[in-house]
């Protein structure tokens, strides 16, 4: 539905309240601990619930959605900052959903390493040919098989 | 429940998403390996055909017709994933929305809600790996684009209920004065039940005791001093001004 928003009251009888452009923001989140394969994590907000969950899933996203459980993460109010004054960090609520039909999820590397390729005479290229040459320079002589200079001759 | 996951599990390696789901079981295992090498089948997001960014700066030249399903909507394409930057365009200015029609606003509006939750699930993937995430810059073009939304439906909603019955505010309200001798907008709330049955809401005082009116009529004095010497300090300053260049001067 809608975080800060005023519901209108509901008695028997009301037609089913709608909303239209829901202000809720989903954060899929890799597990912490080890969870079943049709497992995925969300952080949402504290004013979802696991209808709202439900709905959301299936309507916007089409996922298939068999249950779902939430539990609200309480973050510390300890850590002081220079002032001495205690530092709230914001709780969050994290909801379990089990995905229907036997579907499985498997959280994705977002950031693998990829090969950079420096555009020729930019400095980054000036400067990885200097340290390779460096490099190169302080590698012992090849002939001597891996032998230290320490040892004469 | 369980039972059921555990039995599919030793067919299903990686699959993935809803596309494979209602085939039988004998095709499952060569989905599984498709799904394994490719994240996506489909090439194209459908939020990139013009409907993301104003000036969309995609370098797509084709679109299919597929439409994403499933989870991959919480990740961005995967050409992009391990870039430094990517490119997107600026964001919806009011006077651009304002010309959309209303189905238009209602699709860009899930539109933008996918894309922040894209942008979201990144940004915390990214504190987790202690990555810093490419074109961080995204996540606040889209919470200007929907708050611009949510403005223009607003104010269309205004100008149809001023129309239609006369109303200048959505929600009932009234100018009342409160225990410290302040008038403020109160906005009422829906209660089930007559205010004079509701016992929390006469316990909230809405008129200033006789011991607080003197201090209501300091605190305008005050208001109305301060007032004053502002609008004073201002002609002083102008006349000293126009003292030190007088007009002639400027002409000669």
């Amino acid at each position: 539905m809608s975080k800060r928003i005023l519901y209108p009251l509901f008695q028997l009888g009301n037609p089913q309240l709608r909303i239209f452009r829901p202000t809720f923001n989903l954060t899929l989140v890799r597990p912490g601990r080890e969870q079943p394969p049709d497992t995925v994590q969300f952080r949402i907000p504290m004013e979802m619930t696991k209808f709202d969950v439900r709905n959301y899933l299936e309507k916007i996203y089409s996922v298939p959605v068999a249950a779902v459980r939430t539990r609200i993460q309480y973050c510390s109010n300890k850590k002081r900052n220079h002032l001495n004054q205690r530092v709230k960090r914001p709780d969050y609520k994290v909801a379990y959903v089990q995905l229907a039909q036997q579907q499985t999820f498997q959280f994705p590397d977002i950031f693998p390493e990829k090969d950079k390729k420096n555009e020729e005479g930019s400095v980054e290229e000036m400067q990885e040919k200097f340290m390779e040459d460096e490099r190169q320079r302080q590698k012992p002589d090849p002939r001597r098989g891996g032998v230290t200079e320490w040892f004469g001759l | 429940m369980a039972a059921a996951i555990t039995s599919r599990l030793t067919t299903a390696i990686c699959r993935q998403f809803q596309r494979f789901v209602t085939v039988s079981s004998h095709t499952q295992p060569q989905y599984a390996t498709q799904a394994l090498y490719k994240f996506h089948s489909c090439q194209q997001r459908q939020m990139y055909d013009s409907w993301w960014f104003r000036g969309a700066m995609n370098n797509r030249a084709i679109h299919t017709s597929c439409v994403r399903k499933g989870l991959e909507d919480f990740f961005d394409l995967p050409e992009n994933w391990g870039e430094l930057t990517v490119k997107s365009g600026a964001p919806w200015t009011a006077k651009q929305l304002r010309v959309k029609s209303n189905e238009d606003l209602h699709k860009l509006w899930y539109v933008l809600l996918k894309e922040k939750n894209m942008l979201l699930t990144l940004e915390q993937e990214g504190k987790r790996q202690c990555v810093q995430i490419p074109s961080p810059e995204r996540l606040k073009k889209v919470e200007k684009s929907m708050t611009r939304l949510d403005t223009i439906v607003k104010e269309r909603e205004d100008a149809l209920r001023l129309l239609q019955t006369g109303q200048e505010k959505a929600r009932p309200g009234a100018w009342r004065r409160n225990v410290f001798g302040k008038t403020f907008w109160y906005r009422f709330m829906e209660h089930p039940i007559p205010w004079h049955l509701n016992s929390r809401y006469k316990r909230r005082r809405f008129f200033e005791p006789s011991h607080v009116a003197p201090y209501t009529r300091l605190s305008l004095e005050k208001y109305l001093k301060n007032k004053m010497r502002k609008e004073k300090k201002e002609k002083r300053n102008q006349k000293k001004i126009s003292a030190m260049f007088p007009k002639k001067t400027a002409h000669a």
